[in-house]
Order: C-alpha cells, then structure tokens, then sequence
C-alpha cells in the first residue's frame, strides 16, 4: 500500500529534512510516526502526500512511483495536515463542501455529516464559523472533515493535538475500529501513550533519519532502559541496611538511583530488573528481613522512546535499523 | 475542476464582502456619473459623462474579479487549503484554472450588476453579436491578466499585511491612471499619458467603450492584441508561481 525505500528530501543539496527512510505500510494497519520536534514527522507525510517532492532513494503509494503518483493515487488517500485548514462557511458547511469536492453523492454527504457531527461532538456548533472554535473543536473538525470521503489510507498529522482526554480516546476508537475495517493508518503524533495504543507499528525519526521500526513492545524490549522497581518490606530499612542494598546492586555492575524510601517502600531504577528481584529476595532472606512484595513495571513507550533518543543523542546519526 | 470553482464561490465569499466590491461601482455610476456630469459638459461620443462613464466600470469589474480570486488564493494559502486541496484528487494546474475561472465569472457577475445599473440611466443601446462577443472577449482576457497577476504575486508572498497593501495599491493605481474615469485628451501631461498607455485598462476600457458607441476600430484591434499578449506573459508568472509555491503557513 505505501512503501519507502531509502526515501529522503532535501531543500538543497547538503540540507536534507529526511533521509534513508525504509519502512512500509500494509492495509488495516496503523503505524505511528514519532520523533521530536524538527525530527521530521510532517516533512515525511508531506512527501508521501505528494506535497514534496522526493529527492533521494523511492516511495510507492498504491504501488506507483511517488515521483509519479498524482490524482488517481491521491484520490484513495485521507490526509489530515498539522495546519489548520479551513474553508469561511459554518462547520457544518464545510463538512458537506469538502464532501463535494471529492464527488461524494449529496444524500452520502449529508448523512455522513451526521454521523461526523455527532461522532465528533460538533453537533451544537454545526452553525458556526470554524475559526470561531476553540483549538481542540477545530481539530475535531478538521479530521471529521476528512472522513466525510472514502479512503484507503489516512495521514494524519498530529491529530489529537488539543483534544481532551475523553476526545481523544473517543477519535483512537474510532480509528483503530476502521483500521480493523482495512483503513490503514499513517499517524504521527507527540503523545507517546495513544501511539501505543493505537499502532501495530512505530517508526521513530531522529534528526531526518529513521532510527527504528518495529511494533511497539518490540521497541520497548528492545530500548527499554532502566526500569522502576519496587520493594516493599515489613518495615522501614535501617541505614546500613539501605546502605547494604546498595553496595549488593552496586557490585551487580547495576545502576542504583533510590526514587523514594518511605515506610518500608523502596522504589528505584535499575537497568537490569529481572536479575535484581532474585539478588534482593536472596539478600532479604539472608538477612532477616521479610520482603512482602517486589515488583518491576514495565517499560512505557515513553520511556523507551527517550532511550533511544537519547542514545542518538549521544552517539549521532547511523544507519537505520531494518524494519 | 469545476467543483472548484463551486467551492471558491460558496466557501470564501461572504454577503458583505460582495456588496462592497460590486456595490461600490454601482453606487459610483450613479453618485459620480450625477455629480460630475454637473462639471463635466461633454466628453466620449454622445458627450455624456454616466455614458463615458459606464463602460468604464464595465471594463473595471475585469480588477473587481480579478481581486476576488486573489484573495481566494491568498486566503487558501493562510488557512492551509492549498495544501489541503493539493493533497487531495486535483491538480495544481486545476486550481489555477480553477481561479481564473472564478476571476472570469466574478468580473461578468459585475459586468451584469453594472448594466443592470447602467439601464435606468443611460439606456444602452442593442449591442451586435459581434460588440458582444469582443467585449466579453476583452472581459476574459482582462480577468486572465490581472487575474494571472494577482495569483503570481499571491504566491511569492508570504504576509497578509503586504499582499492586500500591494493589491489595494495595484488595483487604485490601474483603475485611476488609465481611461476608465476621464479620457486621455491633448491637455493630458506626457508623463501620465504614457503610464496610463502602459496600462493595459486602458486598452480594455477603451474597447468596451468602443464597443457599446458602435465604434470598433484599429486601435482596438490593437488594444486586444496587447491585453492578450500581457495576458499572456502574467499568466506564465502565475504558472512559475505555482511550480514554485511553497508550502506551510504564511502569516
């Protein structure tokens, strides 16, 4: 459906916004783009959107060259930009023009629009002007908007920027239950948490180039980092007895950063968990002293996404991990 | 490409916007045309000033359209609809086709409001199919020059505040330093004979004045051929602009 292969774009010759991009997207699937800011998130769904060219490497949507797509591909695309678009009629108006402009039947349209005001919650401001809404209601707008049409794969570029909570979780549904429907699902986004969610697949960028790809636990597992641990004892630990625990982790080769030590509870982070819970139960026992519960949560996406970025950080760009 | 033509005419225009730009002529007919004519004792071929006058207005409802699409483009470009549009099943070259059309369409939507005004007053006589056909002819070509020439500037600029200062200024300029109001006579200082020689209103004002006097002559024949050379040339500038247009917010 879409493929990149060593996909790039440069504004000139020796500045480039991405490069050496290879990663692929299949029917029903949702893959998230992450990165940070400048990583290169919309200069990515602008190329694949045709908006960009295509300078180095290739991109297939729909099987066709990117370099070569246009009106026949971009008709089965859905692409909702990180910039507010907008036409100067009421929201509701706007739903069934945008409609129109893709040949979608008048009476489709308008029971479409339905749906969309009511899925979106923009039912009571189906009358107004769309800039006069508020951030979160013009993002809502402009991706029920974008629905109004028939699609193949949908962009969309940041959408929940804005939204609530309750939205938010509201339009993830909505999504992920059209991807089981065979939309497949180009997403980029900031909020860590839904991509895990929502994708069956992330790609992160960094600096222009793809880091990894993969599904989301796989990138946990694979970058997950120190991980928080929690032991809890019958009571509060003695000085020495903290500082015994210490040097145990520490001659482990573990990193030991004490979060928190309250009423028995010792919470900190260690990069190799697993081994750590079998050291301290030996040590408790050996010491007399009762463990009631030990724990180790388990990696967010968050967390792995900042130690990956971070190692990137601190070692500079390389090649891209194969998908 | 139609649809987009549709949309430019139902999404960016609003009711107020569209009385100003073709109330304002019509209420200039009737208030200049009876006030001037006071001051005015003959001038044009019957003499009358609201005669000489009309097809003047006529001609500059070619800028009103004009205006109209590229402030559709410009405001496309602000809120993102051109890339929103590109993103979806058209082709630049249909949007472009697409405001030019609507510049076209919105100069003859003020052609007709203007003889509609014009009637009560001076009662224009039967035009030939002939007159008709040029000064419709005269009317597209003028929308495609002026037009082409907005939509040229409205890509290359990327602040509201400069675009509609150069258009007010632009449309002043060619509406006032050209025939459309008062007729180039010998009296006419050399200087600003040539700049409104220069400016293809002129030429357009001219032949639809010709037009409905029944005087159709070479120097029209002439006017036609450089408004449709100018018009020419701006629209390559529109296209260039196009190929050229960057995308992402302008302010």
């Amino acid at each position: 459906m879409l493929r990149a292969e060593e996909l790039g774009f440069a504004y000139t010759p020796d500045r480039f916004a991405i490069r050496g991009l290879s990663f692929d997207v299949r029917p029903g699937e949702v893959f998230g783009l992450l990165g940070r800011n400048g990583a290169g998130k919309t200069t990515t769904v602008r190329v694949l959107t045709t908006l960009l060219p295509v300078t180095e490497g290739h991109g297939y949507l729909f099987g066709t060259e990117l370099r070569h797509a246009g009106r026949e591909q971009r008709r089965r695309l859905g692409v909702v930009l990180q910039s507010e678009s907008l036409d100067f009629v009421s929201v509701e108006t706007n739903l069934t023009l945008y409609a129109f402009l893709w040949g979608v039947p008048r009476e489709v349209a308008k029971t479409r629009a339905e749906e969309m005001l009511e899925l979106f919650e923009l039912g009571p401001m189906r009358k107004r002007k769309p800039w006069g809404l508020s951030g979160g209601e013009r993002r809502r707008f402009q991706v029920a908007r974008e629905l109004m049409h028939d699609m193949e794969l949908l962009f969309l570029d940041e959408p929940t920027v804005g939204l609530d909570a309750l939205t938010r979780r509201r339009i993830l549904d909505y999504l992920a239950m059209r991807a089981r429907g065979g939309l497949a699902i180009v997403f980029t986004t900031h909020i860590l948490q839904e991509a895990d969610q929502l994708c069956d697949r992330i790609g992160v960028l960094q600096g222009g180039r793809l880091r990894a790809v993969g599904p989301p636990s796989e990138i946990k597992r694979r970058y997950r980092g120190a991980r928080a641990v929690e032991a809890e004892f019958e009571r509060p630990l003695s000085e020495a007895e903290r500082r015994a625990v210490g040097a145990l982790l520490a001659a482990r080769g573990q990193s030991l950063a004490i979060l928190s030590d309250a009423r028995g509870l010792l919470t900190f982070r260690a990069t190799n968990a697993e081994d750590l819970v079998a050291e301290l139960s030996r040590w408790a026992h050996a010491s007399d002293v009762d463990l009631v519960r030990i724990s180790v949560r388990e990696t967010t996406l968050e967390e792995a996404f900042v130690t990956l970025v971070s190692e990137d950080a601190t070692e500079g760009p390389g090649t891209p991990e194969a998908p | 490409m139609l649809r987009l033509v549709v949309r430019n005419f139902v999404a960016t225009l609003d009711p107020i916007t569209l009385l100003v730009m073709f109330g304002q002529p019509a209420f200039l007919i009737v208030i200049l045309g009876t006030m001037f004519s006071q001051l005015i004792p003959s001038v044009g071929a019957s003499g009358s000033y609201v005669a000489y006058l009309v097809p003047g207005m006529i001609a500059s409802q070619m800028i009103t359209g004009a205006v109209l699409a590229g402030r559709i483009f410009w405001l496309d470009r602000r809120w993102a609809m051109v890339e929103q549009i590109f993103s979806g099943p058209f082709l630049r070259a249909e949007y472009l086709a697409a405001l030019l059309l609507t510049a076209l369409l919105f100069s003859l939507v003020g052609v007709g409001i203007m003889v509609l005004v014009a009637l009560p007053l001076i009662g224009l006589t039967p035009l030939s199919p002939f007159e008709g056909f040029v000064i419709l002819g005269t009317i597209a070509l003028g929308s495609l020059c002026f037009g082409g020439l907005l939509i040229a500037l409205g890509g290359r600029i990327r602040s509201a505040n400069l675009y509609f200062t150069i258009q007010s200024l632009l449309q002043y300029f060619l509406i006032f330093i050209s025939t459309v109001y008062y007729p180039v006579t010998a009296k006419t200082p050399v200087v600003l004979r040539a700049i409104v020689y220069a400016n293809p209103l002129t030429y357009a004002a001219n032949t639809v004045r010709d037009g409905f006097t029944h005087s159709f002559g070479p120097s029209d024949l002439l006017g036609a051929g450089i408004l449709a050379g100018l018009a020419a040339v701006t629209f390559c500038l529109a296209v260039l602009s196009f190929r050229t247009l960057e995308m992402g917010p302008v302010q």
